[in-house]
């Protein structure tokens, strides 16, 4: 193979001395933002301000050095000779920087650091207790994090004997661009709860527990979510055009990892608007903070540290042992915390009556954190029976279906029921009307579907209870458009523009909960997956459901990096030709694997997926396919979640009990209910 | 309203997935049941390696065999062992595998209905009664009083 210069020098020399360095920095931060939480010295703040700059500094120097060394090739470094190659093109050259344990360690750590050099500078300065505190707790987590990368995880380690002229390359299931995009963003929604968490152990340190450490820091668990969220479908889109086998989520652990602070943070993002309309829940949302990040470092672990065997755990090392710890230290203290000040969370608060919309809040928040606990528990289960009763046995996806889909469908229908219910109380007969309209058009729905030959149950409680939830959300909108209509005599478009406009947070909530109806349209969808798969010779014909498949051939091509396998396929349906299908099975030459890249022919009723898994020598190919109906609309819902993520984001902070006290209301029309 | 309630019900109630299987699909369908030995972590219909497959190929020589699916669950456990089943059995150890979530989300349930009842027990009494408890920002009559009585011991001082 050609070896070629880099025009790129190796920073490397420069990497494990500015870890060294950050380490340092950030337990001289931790001292003087503790010593500012205690005294309340501004001064001490800003000493603790200026070292969390510095740590972030040479951290991500750190990185630099490390990304030098990846474009350079140089293979001094153990990192670089196992996770690239010569071949390798710069993107998923820089990609590898999270491609395996150490390097992904050093790329959490940068982004924690960056983090909260943001969140710190950006709090006001007059909560310099709470900044000190806060600061302290995001130091600690990250002095722990520096340590890991500077000692058992440093990827400067060099080889050991002579150097190699080229590396073992990226594995090719990573060398796609959706995974250039997914690790970031997951690790983005993962490091983005430790701010939140932070703000909330400072605010128990300090004892200011009003509303300042979740309004100083909403933005950021918006942030998380998002990302997380985003993160989760990507993973879940990578899964579908890399792995090949037809499907998007296989509730493998990995994927359980991502999953399971998601559950808890969207809990947390719903019952945080109690404690901002209500002043309560506090107790309940602290808690689900800390709950979220144990289980966000949980991931990291459950990712890293190869405890759990999954196909998404390409790396494994000796970190399990310094992380446990760690994460008892968090949940301990965290929850630890929570009880020393539960005098000074209790509600200011009373519920008014069973039927409000916070009752419907607290009954989301049982099912999401029951979501949680259902998830966490399969995927450490096997261990716990292993470890009690020396028992080996598998919870697989059956085990999460069963239990996940009842959860799940309480979930859709509370989602719709939610918006209908008034702050406070509701009396039985106002409740029974708002919800007849939405009813009915579920109940239509599922006849509907029925007679046109829909066969599921769950399928057509899902639809049925999707309508539901969709009309009682649409429902808002023309309630909304049709006051602003009515007091600005204004057109449709603009009312509805208004009507979004000037209640973002609110609208923008409604628009993430339709993009939620999508996804859940999209997996009910499942139910009706077809699957074939033959032995095909040049010539012969495969049918799968309304769809004949006919194998033309294989062509082959080579490139510096693999040899291509191609079958062709042409595609028709009732007589019609639509088209040809390519899909490929390649030959990875640096890592010497086979790798299957499939052909998706894809539109809002279904997918035709063809996979190819392997070639006879007389151009036979082993096709397996697959009609997925309806999964587009996961990509179409997670795209309209993200709409209404960053319509709430530009949306501004939210008037809360205490703040509506001093700032006179913002006039918007009566929405008459 | 009712009638159409009523339609709904019946036709939730009568729905039911096809039944009849062919050994293709029933092989489908029980690869999703069973773990893959070949790739950790994933169903045996979710592992791409050839391995997997030929194992898919052998159950479906099964159900061609006209053996059923219970048969060869137990065939598979018997060669690969209880791990092998994606699905903890409802005995044993892995009868706590179901349990606990379902303990877990009914305790949950039962102690979120526990803290609203009271919580709006407390919420009625309070709007019915209108006693001491006073509404966020508003002064019960103790409170009035004591800054009444400060108030006054204030001006007498002044």
């Amino acid at each position: 193979m050609a070896t070629t210069m880099s025009p790129i020098p190796s920073l490397a020399g420069l990497g494990r001395p500015s870890l060294l360095v950050a380490l340092l920095f950030s337990l001289l931060a931790i001292a003087a933002f503790i010593a500012a939480s205690r005294t309340g010295r501004r001064d001490l703040s800003e000493a603790g301000k200026r070292a969390l700059y510095a740590t972030f500094g040479f951290t991500a120097l750190a990185t630099i050095s490390l990304i030098t060394a990846l474009l350079a090739h140089d293979f001094s470094l153990s990192y670089v000779t196992s996770y690239t190659s010569r071949s390798l093109s710069v993107p998923y050259t820089i990609s590898s920087l999270w491609g395996g344990m150490e390097g992904s360690l050093l790329f959490w750590t940068t982004l924690l650091t960056a983090f909260s050099a943001l969140a710190i500078a950006k709090a006001p300065a007059r909560n310099s207790r709470l900044i000190g505190a806060a600061g302290a707790v995001l130091m600690g987590i990250a002095a722990f994090f520096l340590f890991m990368v500077a000692f058992p995880g440093n990827p400067f380690a060099q080889v050991t004997g002579d150097i190699p002229v080229d590396g073992n390359g990226l594995n090719p299931l990573l060398q796609s661009p959706g995974m250039v995009i997914h690790p970031p963003l997951l690790y983005t929604g993962f490091v983005g709860f430790s701010i939140p968490f932070a703000f909330a152990i400072g605010a128990l340190f300090t004892k200011r527990l009003d509303d300042s450490w979740f309004t100083a820091t909403r933005q950021w668990t918006l942030l998380a979510w998002t990302a997380l969220s985003i993160g989760i479908v990507l993973g879940g889109a990578w899964a579908y055009t890399e792995l090949g086998w037809g499907g998007y989520w296989a509730w493998d652990p990995v994927e359980n990892a991502s999953f399971m602070p998601w559950l808890t943070a969207t809990a947390f993002l719903h019952s945080v608007v109690i404690q901002e309309k209500r002043r309560m829940l506090k107790v309940w949302n602290v808690t689900l903070i800390v709950l979220t990040y144990a289980l966000a470092v949980f991931g990291t672990f459950l990712t890293r540290s190869g405890l759990l065997s999954s196909i998404h755990t390409f790396s494994e090392g000796p970190i399990g042992k310094f992380f446990l710890p760690f994460l008892g230290l968090l949940l301990v203290g965290g929850l630890g915390m929570v009880a020393y000040r539960l005098d000074a969370l209790r509600s200011e608060n009373r519920l008014d009556s069973l039927i409000s919309r916070e009752s419907a809040f607290i009954a989301n928040n049982v099912l999401f954190v029951a979501a949680a606990f259902t998830v966490l528990w399969g995927t450490i289960y096997p261990i716990v029976a292993e470890v009690s009763s020396g028992i080996r046995l598998s919870v697989g996806p059956p085990f999460f279906n069963t239990i996940f889909t009842p959860i799940g469908l309480a979930i859709v229908g509370l989602t719709g029921i939610g918006p209908l219910i008034s702050w406070r109380r509701m009396s039985k007969g106002a409740f029974w009307r708002v919800v007849k309209v939405p009813l009915v058009a579920g109940g239509i729905t599922v006849v509907a579907l029925a007679l046109g030959g829909l066969s599921s149950p769950g399928a057509l409680l899902s639809f049925g209870l999707c309508a539901f939830t969709a009309t009682a959300i649409i429902g808002e909108f023309v309630r909304g458009g049709r006051a602003y209509r009515r007091r600005d005599n204004v057109g449709p478009l603009t009312a509805l523009n208004r009507t979004i406009t000037r209640n973002r947070r609110r609208y923008g909530g409604y628009i993430v909960h339709l993009g939620v109806l999508l996804v859940v349209i999209g997996f009910a969808g499942n139910a009706f997956k077809v699957e074939r798969r033959a032995d095909m010779a040049p010539g012969d014909t495969l049918d799968v459901a309304s769809y004949r498949l006919t194998y033309e051939g294989v062509r082959t091509a080579s490139t510096s990096e693999k040899d291509i396998f191609e079958a062709t396929l042409t595609v028709s349906r009732g007589g019609d030709d639509l088209g040809t299908m390519r899909p490929q099975r390649n030959l990875h030459l640096a890592q010497g694997q086979w790798q299957s890249e499939v052909a998706i022919r894809t539109n809002p009723i279904e997918d035709l997926y063809v996979v190819v898994t392997g070639f006879d020598t007389d151009q036979s190919a082993v096709i397996r396919t697959f009609v997925n109906p309806l999964t587009w609309w996961i990509w179409a819902g997670a795209a309209v979640m993200l709409a209404g993520m960053l319509v709430i984001m530009s949306g501004r902070a939210p008037v809360t009990v205490t703040a509506a006290k001093r700032v006179p209301a913002k006039r918007e029309p009566v929405v008459a209910r | 309203m009712k009638r159409l309630a009523l339609m709904t019900f019946i036709v939730l109630a009568m729905a039911s997935p096809a039944s009849a299987q062919s050994p293709e699909d029933l092989a489908n369908d029980i690869s999703q049941k069973v773990m893959s030995p070949f790739c950790p972590g994933v169903t045996l219909h979710d592992c791409p390696s050839q391995s997997a497959l030929d194992m898919r190929d052998r159950i479906e020589g099964y159900a061609r065999s006209g053996m059923s699916e219970a048969d060869i669950m137990d065939r598979l456990e018997d060669e690969y062992g209880a791990a092998i089943r994606a699905e903890p059995s409802s005995e044993g150890a892995g009868l706590v595998a179901w349990i606990l979530p379902a303990m877990a989300a009914l305790a949950g349930g039962a102690l979120a209905v526990m803290v609203v009842r009271r919580w709006t027990d407390r919420g009625s009494r309070h709007l019915a009664n209108d006693t001491d408890e006073p509404s966020p920002g508003e002064s019960s009559t103790s409170e009035r009083q004591r800054l009444d009585a400060e108030l006054g011991q204030l001006r007498g001082e002044l």
